[in-house]
């Protein structure tokens, strides 16, 4: 055969649609790509049939015109992504031969090729290891064959040929595709339009379906993929036991129908696939009743190959593993133990350090250290074991992503004011684990309460007081609760705001701008007012906060 | 403005910068997809297809409330059929947002500002 005309073409475009149609299911059931919907066979086969009808429809001698009908037909059906390429692929190529009445292998071959690079020409970033890639080898080939072959079918058979070893390379090129071990399912149905071509030219009939064991691993790997993407917890899977089991049909027993064999096998379970032959039957199944699905099979017949799992033992193995490997089991108390804390003021880091900080990173509020900062100072201490009080709350974020980068077993105490750090500190116990000495020194500091005071930089309004810039600010626990010109006043005011009848301990810290004078007056205010409260004063030396009480 | 996750270990911020690549990424993936347009062409001054380091200008992220909402302005291919390949950025779109950032998109909508014929 040298050449074809407008009336062969359609009866190779009827082939591969009906080709297509046969197999669908199968192409469905490959489908992980883009979206692992299932839709592709579907999708391509209603695209193909639209264009087989538009082409059956206006048949004629001339095949330009032929090819054109079947361009149109399936641009009007395009379903899906798949679809839509297919469509491509046969527009270029009807572009190509418009004008031609009949189609030697030469131009047959080039008919191809232009439509590869019409669909190329569609997409801004080509993803190869698809139907894309199926086309455009195939159609490599056909020019390569072509200079040589005159004769159309040896031409399609070679076409076949390379779309199928192309389609098995479509794994190597799509990670996808390998993970999950099926190939691409837009190429599959390439795959099957062209073998239904060659049907037509070689005057064949095809097997009703070309399913085979193999195609049924596919089918099985494509189904359980879809399953994991969809559950996230165990405790999800409806259908615990993936059940695989062949039956081989006897005489006397009851005849088999697949139709009514799927649907009776429906009610136990999801999943579900059946492939057969005269003999045999193939069935996988998600089912929570497995023993039931095994008695259903044995009235078709002996069982054969039984293969049970249980999917939720399975799952939890593999979620299992990621926690494994969060909890370390080391525990020895060979290596120094280190507590590294954020604190401002040459005062205050003496206080720190007097109370068993290992390092005192200088940093506070409007100059936090930097992630690499405390992993530095840490490193600097050459701590075995580590934990980390950051003392302000915008600081919380960057000692949390210190200890994870660190390496060594580390934990982050989240004081957000320096009474809170000294009072962790204070619970620090250099026998406990990194664990109970985070939860135990977060305890500590849970009843603290922290009074600053600062001065306001502008004019506002926060929480209902109104605050006047160079104001000296009152804040109890976060919360500005006065505002008012005289710093001592300001400081005054806020200790008897804050101190109740539970307090006992009272410790002041202050700093830059106060003299010790100023300070003793108000520890000695304190003391009056309050009986039962003892009052400790520090020089911490520190910036932008004139005092600082803790109160316990 | 991101978007905020919360689990017991603490708090997921995923910026809209980040959601508009992701979008935008799967979906010039997508057949028929020729580029993406800028939403506001003229003070963009882009007329032309969005080049691939800046084609996030072509998706607006918008949070309202809980929900999530995505606007996807596209260019397509001169011969294939649009209204087919739009709803393929959509479900491209929105799957691939849910498998890669886990969170589920109200609603994908997609503007066709173009179409370019192929100079054959």
């Amino acid at each position: 055969m040298k050449s074809i005309n407008g009336i062969q073409f359609a009866d190779m475009v009827k082939m591969g649609a009906h080709h297509l149609f046969q197999n669908a299911d199968y192409v469905d059931a490959l489908n992980v790509f883009p979206v692992p919907d299932g839709d592709t066979g579907t999708n391509m086969n209603l695209s193909m049939t639209s264009g087989a009808k538009e082409t059956a429809a206006h048949t004629v001698d001339h095949i330009g015109k032929t090819a054109q009908a079947l361009s149109k037909g399936l641009l009007m059906g395009a379903r899906g992504n798949s679809g839509v390429i297919l469509s491509q692929l046969f527009r270029g190529f009807g572009k190509f031969v418009e004008q031609s009445p009949t189609l030697d292998t030469k131009k047959f071959a080039q008919a191809l090729q232009y439509g590869v690079e019409t669909a190329y020409k569609a997409v801004m970033k080509p993803v190869e290891g698809t139907i894309l890639t199926v086309a455009k080898d195939s159609a490599k080939k056909a020019v390569e064959v072509s200079e040589t072959e005159e004769d159309i079918r040896l031409l399609m058979v070679a076409i076949v040929e390379e779309a199928k070893k192309s389609l098995e390379r479509t794994p190597d090129l799509l990670p996808v595709l390998k993970e999950v071990g099926v190939v691409d399912s837009g190429g599959q149905g390439l795959v099957y339009v062209y073998e239904g071509f060659l049907a037509s030219l070689k005057g064949e009939e095809l097997p009703e379906k070309t399913v085979s064991n193999l195609l049924m691993d596919d089918l099985v790997s494509a189904e359980h993929h879809k399953n994991v993407q969809g559950f996230m917890n165990t405790a999800d899977i409806e259908f615990g036991f993936c059940t695989e089991f062949m039956v081989r049909f006897q005489d006397g027993k009851k005849a088999f129908d697949e139709t009514a064999f799927r649907n009776d096998l429906s009610i136990y379970g999801d999943s579900l696939l059946v492939i057969s032959d005269d003999e045999i039957a193939k069935i996988h199944i998600h089912s929570e009743t497995p023993g039931e699905v095994l008695s259903y099979g044995q009235q078709y017949g002996d069982l054969i190959k039984i293969k049970i799992e249980n999917m939720r033992e399975q799952h939890t193995e593999l979620v299992g593993e990621g926690y494994a490997k969060e909890t370390p089991a080391k525990k020895e108390e060979k290596h120094p133990y280190a507590v590294v804390t954020v604190a401002m003021g040459s005062g205050v880091a003496e206080l720190l350090k007097s109370l068993g900080a290992s390092a005192v990173i200088e940093g506070g509020q409007t100059m936090n250290p930097s992630t690499e900062d405390i992993v530095k100072a840490i490193e600097s201490v050459g701590a075995e074991r580590v934990l980390i009080l950051p003392n302000n709350k915008n600081i919380i974020m960057a000692a949390e992503q210190a200890a994870e980068v660190l390496g060594i077993e580390a934990a982050v105490v989240p004081t957000k004011t320096l009474p809170q750090g000294m009072a962790a500190i204070l619970a620090f116990n250099a026998q406990a684990s990194v664990e109970d000495n985070k939860k135990g020194m977060t305890d500590a500091f849970a009843h603290v309460k922290t009074g600053q005071i600062t001065f306001a930089v502008r004019d506002t309004s926060i929480d209902g007081v109104e605050i006047t810039k160079d104001d000296f600010m009152g804040i109890a626990d976060g919360k500005i609760i006065l505002s008012i010109p005289s710093r001592e006043e300001a400081a005054t005011k806020l200790a008897e705001a804050m101190i109740d009848e539970d307090a006992e301990i009272v410790t002041i810290i202050y700093g830059e701008g106060v003299t010790e004078e100023q300070a003793s007056s108000l520890a000695a205010f304190i003391e009056e007012q309050f009986e039962d409260v003892e009052v400790e004063l520090y020089n911490g030396k520190q910036p932008l906060y004139p005092y600082l009480l803790s109160v316990e | 403005m991101s978007i905020e996750l919360k689990n017991e270990f603490g708090q997921i911020d995923i910026s809209q910068d980040a959601v508009a690549q992701i979008a935008g990424g799967a979906a010039i993936e997508c057949y028929g997809i020729v580029g993406m347009a800028s939403k506001h062409q003229i003070r963009d001054g882009l007329t032309d297809i969005l080049g691939k380091e800046n084609f996030t200008k072509g998706v607006v992220v918008r949070q309202e409330k809980e929900d999530l909402h995505i606007d996807m302005y596209i260019i397509v291919s001169y011969g294939t059929k649009i209204s087919e390949i739009a709803y393929q950025v959509q479900s491209k779109v929105k799957y691939t947002l849910h498998k890669s950032l886990g969170m589920s998109v109200k609603s994908v909508n997609v503007y066709v500002q173009g179409v370019r014929v192929a100079s054959v």
